[in-house]
């Protein structure tokens, strides 16, 4: 064999490995590829037994059909487009990363249900990629109704096939594709007649003809400093700056309203589906209103499947809140109110200057920071008093698990969100003057102050100077009622109150 | 719509993904170069539908067809279809009143060959369901429009290709039955054409191209008309119970034929909307009853329809006598103006741009009634085993002359998403020729009725 036909052997096996071994590697890439959107490859790392066995009793798996419905289907984009691709790669160096680092044992799953992050890890193409026919024989007429809206407005991206479809691939016992008929019933006893306040001491309100007492605390009246100084961690711009302002004394509920308490409300005054709200405000506002007109039928169970009783009643709205206290004013012959913010604030401190009631800094608490990100942030004394995201499992808590602050008022930080009676404004406090007595907030406004965080909020939204306010449009966003509910949020559902007596003339 | 139809949105993504997009921008560009007034067409070729119409449909199989509704219209489609195709078997009739059937059965009979079986002509409300199930392959439907949605729904599920005269729904629940059983014909490959027949005329067809190819620029607008005499009506005879005057009054009484804004009127919304291609999102007008003489319903419409990229339409009816007529629909762009008066597109000066040359088409072809045409059409889908949904723009069109009779009768703006959320339901509880509630039907009072 001469040298040259020796080297281009030599060539032609050499090129033939290279194709053979860059076959070879296709072949075993997309192996892998495939193999690692299998649902053992998912299940080897997202060890959660909850999920495992609520998908295999789901729609998605327990079908009429028999066929089965992979983690890869719903939890990533269509297979073969690029969205696809790159949802793959990120999640996976996110798995890797939380493999490495975290233990799995504190990963909350619970809380990855919850609609706000399960819209993150559910796609609208992928259930449209098996879902080619939305409108299926047989499919009712108020399922045409809420599948028409999607199609006209999901270009806008606030349509979400899991805003209706929660638990399609996961079932949750809880989760009822259907709305509440009627109020819940009270404990069943009826309380006769209001509770009669003689002096300034605390009380227990009991609603005539209901079985709803509320604990109502007497709030001494004073001083205090209203916001926080720059130098308080996590001070935002509209917490400053701070003045000095005086409370006159008032009562206060213990707890955020309950659902008992709500539902006595709701029981009483429920107006009918689609009564147009102007209607209902011009029956509300009339001077001579002897019995107040009520929330419409919530869409759904606003609880969310979480239980009721002392829970607090959550997705009113501001209007629905105010109701509630035109409604327990005309029962009681006492006047009830929201608080305005000063007073949520003066009645939160309890007498306190710091970030919080209770012990402890808002750097030590916060998840923010690099340190804490990585090793956790401190718990004690503020899970105590506080139900916020890293003690509540996702969702509002029952009042017993936690301390009242100084004042004896429990969940003025954490669990819900509070309505205040003021209009928010970014400058409110640059409007006030040093000394201003029982100040109301601005005069005109948009949105309402809302105080206190929520059992979703890191610590740092939990101090008692940290404000925020209603987004009425955001919070209505998937409603598909027409006009949207004038008594009920779709799209928020750490949201709550509680309300405020004043104190009756010659006590 | 249709399976060749492709929206613009759609067709640029796909083009980009193919590396045609930067050729065909380059090409514009390049074009525009030469010559400042060059066409920007609003859909290119391919991306809306355009009937294939010859003189008659594709010989083929025969095919059975059953007749739900054997009045004046259902009547008058059957004659259409038997002429439009061959190989068309009559098997099956269907109607609420047994003088209107055995009219049609006996024409049918002496006329045109066709024997249909007295046991196979269904009388009641429920006859469709025995008509539908009679071993037919398509079904032409064209009761009164009220009973539309709940006949297709169940023709589509038995997998019938439907013809539904217009308009198809006169309420919301039935825009809602409709939209949704459109959807499962066409997965099931279903040939459906609905009675706007303005889609199967050559004179609209050509004009559509020449708007789509760009000649009246970006359309900024509308007028569109169908003011006429005043329509039929039946004068109540003492043997009918008040269900069987209604019936046979239908086009006076708003829950059978949506009022004449919907029931007529349809056709000249239903053309702006086919050729702009816009949704309409609000609806304001008024309108007033002079002259009818029986029913409930109001024989004057004036709506300003607001699309939702803000552009209006100016829609009027009325069916009145002794006042001037008018039928048609004009459609401004940014470069001209269409007319259906005189079949034309002018320049903003007023130039003669296009005119639909009759002469021409009536040397290439010999049918030219729309109403044969638009079976000619439906034979060939079904033939060819081609899907074609014009229920869902029917649909839409009925809905928006929903809309207009409601701001008219309320005296409020009404939106789309309110009109095509709402529980509007104007079937009556029971069906039966017997006594209705009658005080329930008044006249609506705008600022008073809701």
């Amino acid at each position: 064999m001469s040298e040259k036909k020796k080297n281009k052997k030599l060539i032609f096996l050499g090129a033939l490995a290279i194709v053979v071994a860059g076959f070879s590697l296709i072949i075993a890439f997309n192996w892998a590829w495939d193999k690692s959107s299998l649902n053992d490859s998912c299940m080897s790392c997202h060890y959660h037994t909850d999920a495992d066995i609520n998908w295999k009793q789901s729609v998605h798996y327990n079908s009429q059909s028999g066929t089965k419905t992979d983690c890869a289907a719903c939890h990533l984009p269509p297979r073969g487009t690029m969205d696809y691709t790159k949802a793959k790669l990120s999640a996976g160096v996110k798995d890797v990363w939380s493999y490495l680092t975290k233990d799995k044992e504190d990963i909350n799953w619970d809380a990855k249900g919850e609609l706000e992050y399960a819209r993150k890890i559910v796609y609208n193409e992928s259930c449209e990629a098996c879902h080619v026919n939305i409108y299926p024989e047989g499919i009712s007429d108020e399922g045409v109704t809420a599948h028409l809206y999607y199609d006209d407005n999901k270009a806008s991206g606030d349509q979400h096939c899991i805003n209706c479809h929660l638990d399609a691939g996961h079932y949750n016992p809880n989760y009822k594709h259907a709305a509440l008929t009627e109020a819940p019933k009270g404990s069943g006893v009826v309380y006769e007649a209001a509770a009669e306040v003689t002096s300034f001491e605390n009380y227990v309100e009991t609603v005539p003809g209901t079985s709803a007492a509320i604990s109502m605390i007497a709030i001494p009246g004073g001083e205090f400093e209203m916001g926080s100084p720059e130098s308080e961690p996590f001070h935002e711009a509209d917490e400053a700056p701070q003045r000095r302002v005086e409370v006159s004394r008032f009562f206060m509920g213990e707890m955020e309203v309950t659902w008992d308490q709500f539902w006595a409300f709701y029981g009483e005054t429920m107006s009918e589906g689609r009564t147009p709200p102007m209607v209902i405000y011009a029956n509300n506002s009339r001077e001579d209103v002897d019995a107040v007109s009520g929330p419409t039928p919530p869409f759904g169970f606003p609880d969310q499947g979480w239980g009721m009783g002392d829970r607090p009643a959550i997705t009113m709205t501001h209007y629905s809140a105010e109701t509630f206290c035109q409604w327990l004013s005309l029962k009681t012959g006492k006047k009830y109110r929201l608080p305005t913010e000063a007073e949520w604030e003066y009645a939160a401190r309890g007498g306190t200057t710091g970030a919080y009631f209770f012990e402890g800094k808002p750097k030590k608490y916060s998840n923010e920071g690099f340190w804490n990100g990585l090793f956790g942030a401190d718990t004690a004394y503020i899970n105590s008093y506080a139900i916020y995201v890293n003690n509540s499992q996702s969702r509002t808590q029952e009042p017993s698990l936690v301390q009242a602050n100084p004042f004896g008022l429990k969940n003025m930080l954490g669990n819900v969100m509070e309505y205040c009676s003021d209009w928010y404004a970014e400058d409110a406090y640059s409007q006030l003057s040093d000394g201003a007595k029982d100040p109301k907030g601005p005069e005109f406004g948009t949105e309402h102050v809302v105080r206190g965080g929520n059992y979703t909020s890191d610590a740092a939204e939990l101090r008692c100077a940290a404000r925020s306010h209603t987004q009425h449009d955001e919070w209505l966003r998937t409603d598909p009622q027409n006009p949207k509910s004038i008594w009920w949020y779709s799209d928020i559902k750490g949201i709550g109150f509680r309300v405020v007596c004043e104190v009756p003339e010659g006590i | 719509m249709s399976e060749n139809k492709m929206n613009r949105r759609s067709f640029l993504q796909a083009s980009t993904v193919l590396g045609v997009g930067s050729v065909v921008g380059a090409s514009a560009l390049l074009a525009s170069c030469k010559d400042g007034n060059a066409l920007v067409p609003l859909k290119n070729p391919g991306e809306f539908y355009v009937p294939e119409l010859p003189d008659m449909a594709i010989d083929g199989r025969e095919l059975k067809v059953g007749v739900i509704g054997c009045g004046g219209r259902g009547s008058g489609a059957v004659k259409d279809l038997l002429a439009a195709a061959n190989n068309i078997k009559v098997v099956a009739l269907g109607d609420v009143f047994a003088d209107r059937m055995g009219g049609l059965q006996r024409d049918l009979n002496k006329n045109h060959g066709q024997n249909i079986p007295d046991d196979k002509c269904f009388l009641g409300f429920e006859a469709y369901k025995q008509v539908v199930d009679a071993g037919v392959d398509m079904v032409i439907l064209a009761t009164p429009p009220a009973f539309r949605p709940v006949h297709f729904q169940y023709a589509t599920q038995k997998g019938k290709h439907s013809f539904m005269e217009k308009p198809i729904a006169v309420d919301a629940k039935g825009y809602r039955t409709i939209m949704a059983s459109a959807k499962q014909a066409q997965a099931k490959n279903l040939s459906v054409v609905t009675g706007t027949q303005r889609h199967h005329e050559r004179r609209y067809v050509e004009a559509n191209k020449q708007i789509q190819a760009g000649l009246i620029g970006e359309i900024t607008g509308g007028n569109v008309y169908w003011n006429q005499s005043m329509l039929w009506y039946r004068n109540r005879q003492q043997e009918w119970s008040d269900m069987e005057w209604m019936i046979r009054d239908w086009v006076n009484w708003t829950w059978l034929s949506g009022d004449h804004i919907v029931e007529q009127h349809v056709h000249n919304i239903d053309v702006f909307l086919w050729m702009s291609g816009y949704k309409v999102a609000k609806a304001t007008g008024f309108g007033s009853r002079q002259r009818r003489v029986t029913g409930d319903q109001y024989d004057n419409f004036s709506i300003d329809f607001e699309m939702e990229n803000g552009v209006h339409l100016h829609s009027m009816c009325r069916q009145i006598d002794g006042c001037s007529n008018a039928v048609g629909e004009i459609i401004y762009g940014t470069k001209g103006v269409y007319s259906s008066f005189d079949n034309t597109i002018k320049d903003l000066k007023g130039n003669v741009l296009w005119k639909y040359d009759d002469e021409a088409a009536k040397a290439e072809f010999k049918q030219h009634n729309p109403y044969v045409l638009e079976h000619v059409d439906w034979v060939n889908h079904i033939r060819k085993g081609t899907m074609h949904d014009e229920a869902t723009e029917c649909a839409i069109s009925s809905l928006a002359g929903v809309m207009g009779r409601e701001s008219a009768y309320t005296g409020r703006t009404i939106t789309w998403d309110e009109m095509s959320k709402s529980d509007m339901d104007l079937m009556p509880a029971k069906l039966e020729l017997g006594d209705m509630d009658m005080e329930s039907y008044k006249v609506a009072v705008p600022g008073k009725t809701r």
